[in-house]
């Protein structure tokens, strides 16, 4: 008898060591590594400008970018949640048609977006992202050959929709990420002067009727960006193109930039791990794109 | 689909008859004095429309006629400038007498000898009265500048000080508003802006007060001030005259200043060239438009005399500064 309890005793606590095993493997198991993907690219391409606060007439250059880019798996959920955190510096050059006036814009924009995933069974090799996003913008167009009025400030708080598509293939042995993103603003609040009001006026303290509020009708933007990302080793050769189209109008005043621009830039995927914690080579690797 | 979403903008086309439909609806749209001015512009473009000629024109005569039709507006702040011209409309001075001639005060009543910085000039002149000549508004005025400058007054128990703006055709409200800053001692109305809203005639925005504060830090002036004018004090400086006319113990002496009270705006049409408008009325802290310029005050309207003038006689200035004795002789009362 003795011996049959002491031998359910031993058979319980090799029941709860296996357990107890099993549930830790289960854990770190559920604990993937989600590696951060940084994108660095430059853009370079045309600018079509307008602006009837500063001219009634459209002006066309280039456009100039400088963007950062990084996106992770969510950890409450990396299969099915991506963020995604996007700064971009861009810089307009742009000439009246007659050429003896040239108008420059200097803007900067951080946005962060929350995307959903979806893997789609029957093509494995394609992932489907939707959500929204939120963006800030900042800057202005300068046309200094206007006296009084030689500048327009660009401000805009803005909340929207974005969706995108990845598709991994390989071209002969180089794997290839190509990749289409659109998103557009749907509300939010942007700056404007009204028709005919000076800054001097603002300055003087006169800030009733700058700020308002934007949808759609008032305030279009669709920014385009298809994406290759070529895998080479441990670095991302990422060329692409990149189309702009903004129209606001408020006030009277009407703004307009369309842009094309390639995209040329490299991206790395990279990990933190602890030195204490090593690397488990059980654990599953959850990209947010690749 | 992004295309068709992007808001109209009225397309210009060029050629003779493209660049002056835009030339006439730019100023239609965001000219401010149509009414004070008292301009039928539709008639105006009929008229001025007539006169193109596509088959023969050279750019030059095409230039006339725009600039023409902008001198309708009878209004010193419109401009139509190209790589070869600008358009100007000179009447609002070259129709008066000048009343003003640098050389005279520079030689009888500066000697020769007077401090300057930018457009600053001063002097302590014989009889204890300050002489302070603003040449323009265009560029800024220094705080250093006016401080020695009050300070040098001060120093010298200068009751009064004259202020010459004759010849002084504006510039920036900037400098304006420092310059008036060390005249007050409380925070001060000194006018009202108002801008177009929309393109038609009358869309105009509630008038705006605003306020400048004293000069605090920097030295100011509280006692009286004899401002001196022409009809070519201008624009900005037009608005110095007219916000110290409201204060207390300021005279204004000479003529009817230039006027320019509206604030320009500027443009081009698709040929490039540029176009400069007023657009926003400025008001004085009374309400009224001094577009038309700001009269002396009442018994202190004076003209250059040119045959005093040959003597070494500035008779405005010798009036204001007569002026200024008789309120040194009070101040020395009090």
């Amino acid at each position: 008898m003795r011996n049959a309890i002491i031998a359910i005793l031993l058979m319980l606590a090799s029941v709860h060591a296996a357990l107890a095993s099993e549930c830790v493997d289960s854990v770190e198991m559920t604990k993937p590594y989600r590696p951060v993907l940084s994108a660095y690219t430059a853009g370079l391409g045309s600018a079509h400008v307008c602006n009837t606060y500063l001219t009634p007439l459209h002006y066309s250059g280039w456009s100039a970018t400088l963007n950062y880019e990084r996106m992770q798996a969510m950890g409450f959920d990396p299969e099915r949640w991506v963020m995604q955190l996007g700064l971009q510096a861009k810089f307009d050059d742009a000439h009246n048609p007659a050429r003896n006036a040239t108008m420059w814009g200097i803007e900067a924009e951080l946005s962060w977006a929350m995307l959903r995933r979806h893997r789609i069974n029957s093509c494995p090799r394609l992932q489907l992202y939707w959500g929204g996003f939120t963006a800030a913008r900042g800057g202005t167009l300068l046309l200094m050959r206007n006296g009084n009025n030689p500048a327009q400030a660009i401000g805009a708080w803005s909340m929207g929709a974005e969706v995108a598509a990845a598709y991994n293939l390989k071209i002969k042995r180089l794997p290839v990420t190509l990749r289409y993103q659109a998103r557009m603003p749907l509300a939010g609040v942007f700056f404007s002067p009204d028709y005919g009001e000076l800054y001097y006026e603002i300055f003087l303290g006169n800030h009733s009727g700058l700020v308002h509020a934007a949808w759609p009708g008032n305030y279009f933007r669709l920014d385009n960006l298809a994406t290759a990302d070529l895998h080479l080793g441990n670095t991302v050769l990422r060329l692409g193109y990149a189309c702009d189209v903004f129209s606001s109008k408020v006030s009277g005043i009407v703004s307009r930039n369309i842009a094309h621009r390639f995209v040329l830039g490299v991206a790395v995927e990279w990990l933190t791990i602890g030195r204490s914690r090593g690397i488990d080579p059980h654990a599953r690797i959850i990209s947010a794109m690749y | 689909m992004a295309m068709s979403s992007c808001h109209k903008v009225e397309e210009y086309h060029g050629g003779l008859y493209g660049n002056f439909d835009a030339l006439w609806k730019i100023v239609d749209e965001h000219y401010c004095f149509f009414d004070e001015k008292n301009v039928d512009w539709n008639e105006a473009r009929e008229r001025y429309r007539a006169m193109l000629d596509p088959e023969g024109m050279e750019t030059t005569e095409f230039f006339n006629v725009c600039g023409a039709m902008l001198s309708e507006l009878q209004d010193g702040h419109v401009n139509l400038s190209s790589s070869f011209n600008t358009s100007y409309y000179r009447k609002w001075w070259s129709d008066y007498r000048q009343n003003f001639d640098l050389r005279l005060v520079q030689e009888y009543y500066l000697d020769f000898d007077y401090s300057q910085s930018g457009p600053l000039s001063y002097k302590v002149l014989n009889d204890s009265i300050g002489y302070m000549r603003v040449s323009t508004m265009a560029s800024g005025i220094t705080h250093g500048a006016l401080d020695v400058s009050i300070l040098e007054f001060a120093d010298a128990d200068c009751p009064v000080i004259v202020i010459d703006v004759r010849d002084n055709g504006g510039g920036m409200m900037t400098t304006t508003q420092t310059l008036v800053e060390r005249f007050i001692n409380t925070r001060t109305l000194v006018g009202y802006i108002s801008h177009k809203t929309g393109p038609g005639h009358n869309e105009f925005s509630e008038p705006y007060p605003f306020y400048y504060d004293p000069a605090t830090g920097h030295m100011r002036w509280l006692r009286p001030v004899v401002i001196v004018t022409n009809r070519s004090t201008f624009s900005a400086a037009n608005s110095f005259v007219s916000i110290m006319r409201l204060l207390p113990n300021v005279r204004i002496v000479g003529d009817t200043t230039g006027g320019g009270s509206g604030m320009p705006f500027s443009s081009e049409i698709p040929c490039g060239w540029a176009v400069r408008m007023s657009a926003c009325p400025v008001y004085d802290a009374e309400m009224n438009l001094t577009e038309h310029g700001v009269d002396p005050s009442p018994g202190c309207r004076v003209n250059l005399d040119p045959e005093l003038a040959l003597q070494g006689k500035d008779t405005i200035l010798e009036f204001a500064l007569a002026l200024a004795s008789d309120w040194r002789s009070w101040y020395k009362k009090q």
